[in-house]
């Protein structure tokens, strides 16, 4: 029985378990668990994830959430999975251990603040909180300080390691996610980071064609919601002017 | 050259290694970071540091921090800590990583929040903010919830275990920190859970004499606090 990976390509963590399957030759079933119509509060999505989060995976009889959870058990139980993604040296091990626990409360909890809150919450009519918006950015921003000055200071990628692992995927998908921000803001926020910058792309090449076809349905969303956004202001400048 | 753990036993994520290192005979020194006195953020300490966290490690020539890679490292690296700690069969292992993971956005982010806006910033004569406040309980009462519903469903230890891992020892660690409350609002909180309150005792005992040792810097201050937000709000009627 195949592994079933039960994901949404606009949520960040449901992408970079997806690439990483894909990068590494894993056999596996996609099964889409619409986030943005609420399919993770469904019956059937509970008895697999009761928390009712993406991505989840369910390999036999196993089931499994939290994906830097399931990107290491991926790393162990399936064979074929080069070595650098998920090292047996004890010291490389825990540092990517140490970034993908900093992560939480870090990048993720920054990036999310921000894009629910500006983006995602107002165009699907939920509720949007200014301050958390305001406070995700600030947050984001000393993230990327720490990523720049920090995790990325010795070598291309994270704690100085050569080649990618774990944690690179799984931070890239995350700051992608600012995508869905107007280019004005996209750009004001990340421009000042070049070993970021630089970053992103090392992993997207690392991991091509995978990343860039995991990533077209984010880009499409973020088409349609910057020409949303540019008929609004048109619309706003003409009722002013009237 | 001995292992250092630099941190504060009014710390949470302190106290979960400084009792492992203990229940496992590491040989180690205690360096204290006074957070309470912004130790954390000294020259000295950002040079161990530079997230200006605690606890942190350093082990001969390598560093690391955040607890949960701490308590991996500590796990692999060092021997006679028993399997149950880290269990090396994969299935297990991962339920393991994914509760550690579950931790940080569910009942830490949710202790963290009841903390700061119920004794810290009153402590600090701060005024706290009432909504914030409100999805701070919120969020905890959820983790508590999905604590005694779901992580605790199958066995007396997390994810269904019969022994403590060190997932036991870290959020043990944090639903204890919630001893900073007034009594009314921790019994408020916490009395709904009874799989979580046997859960706690249960890793106290599996740890003892070091829990409670280890928490005496909890309890005292838990005391001090409660007398002196007493105090404050006597005065302020």
């Amino acid at each position: 029985m195949a592994l079933k990976v039960y994901a949404d390509r606009m949520s960040q963590p449901s992408r970079a378990v997806l690439i990483f399957c894909k990068i590494n030759g894993i056999d596996f079933e996609e099964i889409r668990v619409d986030v943005l119509k609420n399919k993770q509060y469904s019956p059937e999505y509970k008895a697999i994830n009761p928390m009712s989060r993406v991505p989840a995976i369910v390999d036999g009889r196993f089931k499994l959430f939290e994906s830097h959870a399931i990107l290491i058990y991926i790393c162990c139980a399936f064979p074929g999975v080069a070595s650098h993604w998920y090292p047996a040296d004890i010291f490389k091990r825990s540092k990517i251990q140490s970034v993908l626990d900093w992560h939480h409360s870090n990048l993720r909890s920054g990036t999310v603040g921000l894009v629910f809150n500006t983006i995602l919450a107002p165009r699907n009519g939920l509720p949007s909180n200014p301050q958390a918006a305001k406070e995700g950015e600030k947050l984001l921003v000393k993230s990327l300080s720490k990523l720049e000055g920090f995790w990325l200071k010795d070598g291309r990628f994270l704690v100085g390691s050569s080649q990618p692992s774990i944690a690179d995927i799984s931070l890239v998908c995350e700051i992608m996610q600012l995508e869905l921000l107007s280019e004005k803001d996209h750009d004001r926020i990340l421009s000042p980071y070049k070993k970021v910058i630089q970053w992103i792309e090392d992993t997207k090449r690392a991991t091509a064609p995978h990343f860039d076809e995991v990533h077209e349905f984010l880009f499409k969303a973020q088409k349609r919601i910057r020409e949303q956004m540019a008929t609004e202001s048109v619309k706003h400048e003409l009722k002013s002017k009237l | 050259m001995t292992l250092k753990v630099y941190c504060d036993r009014m710390s949470q994520p302190s106290r979960a290694i400084l009792i492992f290192c203990k229940m496992n005979g590491i040989d180690f020194e205690e360096v204290h970071i006074d957070i309470l006195n912004n130790q954390q953020h000294t020259p000295e300490y950002k040079a161990i540091n530079p997230m200006s966290q605690v606890p942190t490690i350093v082990d001969g020539d390598f560093t690391l921090f955040e607890s949960h890679s701490i308590l991996i490292y500590l796990s692999c690296k060092y021997p006679g800590v028993a399997s149950h700690w880290y269990p090396s069969d994969l299935i297990e292992r991962a339920k393991v990583h994914s509760v550690l993971d579950w931790h940080h956005a569910n009942l830490r982010r949710g202790s963290v929040g009841v903390i700061m806006n119920n004794v810290l910033l009153p402590l600090n004569g701060l005024p706290s903010n009432p909504q914030a406040a409100e999805e701070a309980e919120k969020t905890l009462v959820k983790a508590l919830t999905v604590l005694e519903t779901f992580w605790l469903k199958d066995g007396p230890f997390l994810t269904g275990r019969s022994q403590p891992s060190i997932a036991d020892l870290n959020l043990v660690s944090e639903v204890m920190e919630l001893q900073l409350l007034n009594e009314k609002e921790h019994d408020r909180i916490l009395s709904p859970f009874k799989k979580v309150l046997q859960w706690v005792e249960d890793t106290k005992s599996a740890t003892a004499p070091y829990f409670e040792e280890i928490h005496g810097v909890l309890y005292k201050a838990s005391k001090e606090f409660r007398e002196l937000i007493a105090a404050k709000s006597a005065t302020n009627e």
